[in-house]
């Protein structure tokens, strides 16, 4: 008997969610950065994975939407969870910005100039730029986020806010995956000089991908902010660009279900390598490097698309 | 749902805190064991399982053992979250650490909120006990205070034109902006003030920048592996002028990176070493130290850590009650003059340590850190 | 005017480091099209083995600084070399087949191994080469004192740029690297053996790594087990500054981003100097998209 793959991930997606009732708060905890990491992952995966741009900076993105919310919240009194919004858009337009003039640049070049701009953001976050970002020390002192005036703050509260907006990424981008915008980054991915000289903008689309990405990277800053209470420019470095590159390239480049297990496997196997002490890191270093032997094309990479064909071959 | 997420609280709540009942007294130890600060870490481990082992010898606490849970922080504040939601589960009554001050900051609430008593050991930031957190404490001083005794330092060498060289780290960019607003004060110009950046291995370009301005003395804020390689290469260049380091140069390894030419005369300010401790209690842990792992400390904040575990020991025994916030009235009320490896401890209202904690030091030509009088 | 000279050879020495790196970071990309995040810990790796090679053969004492020196980068670049094939073998060469950014995560996979096991086996301590292994003196340059291993370094640097380049252009393997570096499928129908080219490759640029390492250790004394990643990624910056793939490039590169370091600390601020350096590196690259040195092919991915 076949189960849809869709019923399969429903019946996942419940067990998951009943999880914080019989874990500790430690592995709630983990449980919660993986899931932010799985939505960053979710929208690193529309530039790296749908569009094939070699973008190693996405942390940029994220810190962006992490300092919005943190000023306008600390300096300005704004709830929180109001600052989603702002926090997408300010992302959003710094990619616009920044995006605009590099985005023809090919394969390892585009690569380091997106390394180029997260260390950009760190140096310009502790050098206290613009007076505004508290320098090394970064900002604390955020709220704790409201909804429906229940103040969350436990990770168990975190898990369900986390998770729900975990879902919801994971629902409109399987929508726009099998989108015109998703088919066409797709094209611009496999063959971008056919994809032009059919008529596809791909300027216009890669920079679409950068900016919806960016925007959703933003929004999950938000939620890191509320959840940290204090933001600093060491949680934006290069290497957090490092740990999103690898959790949607070692799950499967494209494929949604692939970036979550990705982001399983990246965020979660340190901790469970914990009782190795010291040695758990190399032990991680290896298990990244065999399960990309072994999975040479990501954990899970994406099937290719199939369409039912109705009508043809049937004869009249 | 609001219902169910207070259900779910709650249940972790009780998880997190039915192993108070076990046979054993749980402590816990937050340090970086992994990453750029791991020397620090490990050594931390070293000395307070020494410690615990010394004190289950002689009976343990309570009548009970003494259990050490040590977890890593990576001198990282997002794996110090996990790792401080990890000890929350594990029924301690207080956990020594940590090193960094930004470290600490991203745990301080969690340990709050789950009712754990945090002695930090190598976090100096001003802010860190000025948010009213009734259990937090920590054996290490203030970056203000250090920031008193370097200016009356300076002032009292009579040096006329300061550089100040930070690393835009937390704990060092503090420090340097405490100093020259202590310097402003007193008239004295600060003709250089600038960072480096931490990790690099050449550090001419700043040296030729900062001799250009003509200092006659520097103070430079940051670690002892930029310190070492700043006089190194200072000396390299053939610049002979006063250098002064913060507590975070505190560190044989300095020595031993710059040479011994070119650390002799070097001055840093830091809390009395072992060595210069002649208290009972400071040579007895120096001699078992050396004898378990061939060598004395290498850093103060371990030692410090260990101070940590010693007044949390006292604590719970005086107090006669592992209830975290019976210790930690006891610290902060009973306890005056506790003598530590580092001198005598007590703590103010806001846990921090009260009394003149620093010392000057100077580097002699043997490379040994003298203590000034 | 006299600062300016100052911080051009301060920035030089620095460079110079850079393309020393560089040069094994680029031969590696131009046959495989890999960058290898691991290159950096294989540099640490160099420092580390030339101290304790250094430490328990006092060869120094025997045969003189110079000399000793000299073995030592031998023994260091061979036991690199080593390392180094044995690292494509095992996380490179399943993947040449596969996705190019497969390849970059298993790179990454190793640097974090390289990294920890250093630490495991060394101590997460810093280590210090001694003092006193060549001659203190600087040499006076129009008048300037620049100390002996600054113009060691360079002179280093350029002379296994030049026989580098002299390898892959004049000799016979060098022609087969290059033929595998266009196209190794037709490079195998032309009876080349790939693989061994490959392994040439993957001595040779963990080599000049590592050899990289254990100057630095010299020169600055003090190593630990992390400096690899920052130096990895400044001497990755290099290559794509000089065009990545390009021997000659990688030098240009090298020099340049020491230089535009050091000249920006010095003149702009000494706080945002990475930031000026990514900064003028992506304005090259929005001009010049492959590259000071690269070549203008239209990339087919």
């Amino acid at each position: 008997m076949k189960v849809p793959g869709r019923i399969v991930a429903g019946a996942l997606f419940a067990i998951l969610l009943g999880a914080p009732l019989v874990l500790d708060r430690y592995w709630v905890d983990v449980l919660n950065s993986i899931g932010l990491y799985a939505i960053l992952g979710l929208s690193l995966n529309i530039i790296l994975g749908y569009a094939g741009m070699f973008h190693m900076g996405h942390a940029a993105f994220y810190a962006i939407g992490a300092y919005a919310t943190a000023i306008l919240n600390t300096s300005y009194g704004v709830p929180v969870l109001w600052t989603l919004p702002v926090s997408g858009l300010a992302a959003a337009l710094f990619a616009l910005v920044v995006a605009r003039p590099i985005i023809h640049l090919r394969g390892d070049y585009l690569l380091i100039v997106t390394i180029g701009m997260v260390e950009i953001v760190r140096i310009a976050l502790i050098n206290d730029v613009f007076g505004i970002t508290g320098g090394a020390n970064g900002i604390f002192g955020i709220d704790r986020p409201q909804l429906f005036g229940f103040k969350i703050r436990q990770p168990q509260h975190f898990f369900y806010l986390i998770w729900l907006f975990a879902g919801l990424t994971i629902l409109l981008f399987s929508l726009l995956e099998n989108s015109r915008f998703g088919r066409a980054l797709n094209y611009l991915r496999e063959d971008e000089v056919a994809a032009e000289g059919s008529g596809i903008n791909t300027a216009a689309y890669k920079l679409a991908a950068f900016v919806l990405g960016a925007g959703w990277a933003g929004m999950a800053g938000t939620v890191f902010a509320a959840k940290m209470t204090i933001i600093s420019p060491e949680s934006f470095s290069f290497w957090e660009s490092v740990v999103l590159f690898m959790i949607v390239i070692l799950g499967g480049a494209g494929n949604i279900v692939g970036v979550i297990l990705g982001a399983f496997l990246v965020v979660g196997l340190p901790e469970v390598f914990r009782d190795f002490a010291s040695a758990r890191m190399l032990f991680y270093g290896l298990a990244m490097m065999f399960m990309m032997i072994y999975r040479t094309q990501g954990i899970l990479p994406p099937r290719p698309r199939t369409y039912r064909l109705d009508g043809v071959g049937e004869g009249s | 749902m609001k219902k169910l997420l207070s259900l779910v609280a709650g249940l972790g709540l009780l998880l997190g805190t039915s192993a108070l009942a076990a046979d054993t007294v749980k402590i816990g130890l937050m340090g970086p064991m992994t990453g750029a600060w791991a020397s620090e870490g490990q050594e931390m481990k070293q000395v307070v399982e020494l410690l615990a082992d010394e004190l289950n010898q002689k009976g343990g606490l309570l009548g009970k053992q003494v259990a050490v849970i040590s977890e890593d922080d990576a001198g990282d504040p997002r794996q110090a979250s996990l790792a401080a939601n990890r000890l929350a589960t594990q029924g301690i009554v207080g956990v020594i650490g940590t090193y960094g001050s930004s470290i600490t900051e991203a745990t301080q609430n969690i340990y709050d909120e789950a009712g754990i008593i945090q002695v930090a050991n190598g976090s100096t930031a001003i802010r860190l006990s000025e948010k009213g957190l009734a259990n937090f404490f920590r054996t290490c001083p203030r970056d203000d205070e250090q920031g008193k005794v370097a200016t009356a330092t300076i002032s009292k060498l009579g040096h006329k034109k300061i550089a100040i060289l930070h690393d835009n780290t937390s704990y060092a960019k503090g420090l340097a902006e405490e100093a020259q607003a202590n310097l402003k004060g007193l008239n004295i110009p600060v003709v250089f003030f600038d960072a480096l950046t931490p990790g690099e291995r050449d550090y001419n370009t700043i040296l030729t920048k900062m001799k250009a301005a003509g200092p006659d003395f520097v103070f430079f804020t940051g670690y002892y592996p930029e310190a070492g390689l700043l006089l190194r290469q200072k000396k390299e260049m053939g610049w002979d002028v006063p250098f002064m380091g913060g507590d975070a140069v505190n560190n044989p390894e300095l020595v031993k990176i710059a040479g011994a030419a070119a650390t002799e005369g070097f001055l840093f300010l830091t809390p009395p070493l072992p060595k210069d401790l002649d208290t009972p209690e400071a040579k007895s842990f120096v001699a078992a130290f050396e004898k378990k792992f061939g060598s004395a400390p290498k850093s103060i904040y371990p030692v410090l850590a260990g101070d940590g575990f010693r007044v949390l020991a006292e604590a719970i025994k005086g107090a006669n009650s592992v209830e975290p916030a019976k210790v930690s009235a006891f610290m902060k009320t009973a306890l005056k003059d506790f003598p530590g490896l580092t001198g005598k401890i007590s703590f103010n209202d806001k846990g921090d340590r009260i009394g003149e904690v620093y010392r000057v030091y100077q580097v002699n030509n043997q490379g040994d850190f003298v203590l000034q009088p | 005017m006299e600062q300016f000279f100052q911080q051009l050879t301060n920035g030089l020495a620095v460079g110079g480091i850079y393309a020393l790196i560089a040069l094994g970071y680029t031969m590696v990309y131009g046959v495989l099209k890999l960058i290898n995040f691991a290159h950096g810990d294989l540099f640490t790796i160099g420092a580390y083995l030339g101290l304790t090679l250094l430490t328990s053969l006092a060869l120094t004492d025997h045969v003189g600084g110079f000399l000793g020196i000299g073995v030592l980068a031998l023994m260091v670049m061979g036991l690199v070399g080593i390392i180094g094939i044995l690292l494509e073998r095992i996380a490179y060469r399943p993947l040449r087949e596969s996705p190019r950014l497969s390849a970059v995560v298993s790179a990454l996979g190793a640097s974090i191994f390289f990294q920890n096991a250093i630490m495991l086996v060394y101590g997460a301590k810093f280590y210090v080469y001694p003092q006193d292994l060549l001659p203190k003196s600087p040499v006076f340059i129009f008048g300037m004192p620049v100390p002996l291993m600054r113009i060691l370094i360079l002179v280093a640097s350029v002379v296994m740029m030049i026989s580098l380049y002299l390898f892959v252009q004049k000799t016979r393997i060098g022609t087969a690297i290059r033929a595998a570096a266009i196209d190794q499928g037709a490079a195998r129908l032309m009876g080349i053996d790939v693989n061994r080219v490959i392994m040439i490759v993957f001595c040779i640029g963990p080599a000049l790594g590592g050899v990289a390492g254990m100057m630095v250790g010299i020169y600055y004394g003090q190593i630990n087990f992390t400096m690899g990643w920052n130096y990895g990624l400044k001497a990755f910056t290099a290559a794509i500054l000089g065009g990545i793939g390009n021997i000659p490039g990688a030098m240009v590169g090298g020099l340049l981003l020491g230089v535009i370091e050091a000249l920006g600390a010095a003149y702009i601020s000494m706080a945002w100097k990475d930031a000026i350096a990514f900064v003028v590196l992506i304005l090259i690259l929005i001009v010049r998209p492959t590259g000071l040195l690269g070549e203008r092919v239209a990339e087919k991915i």
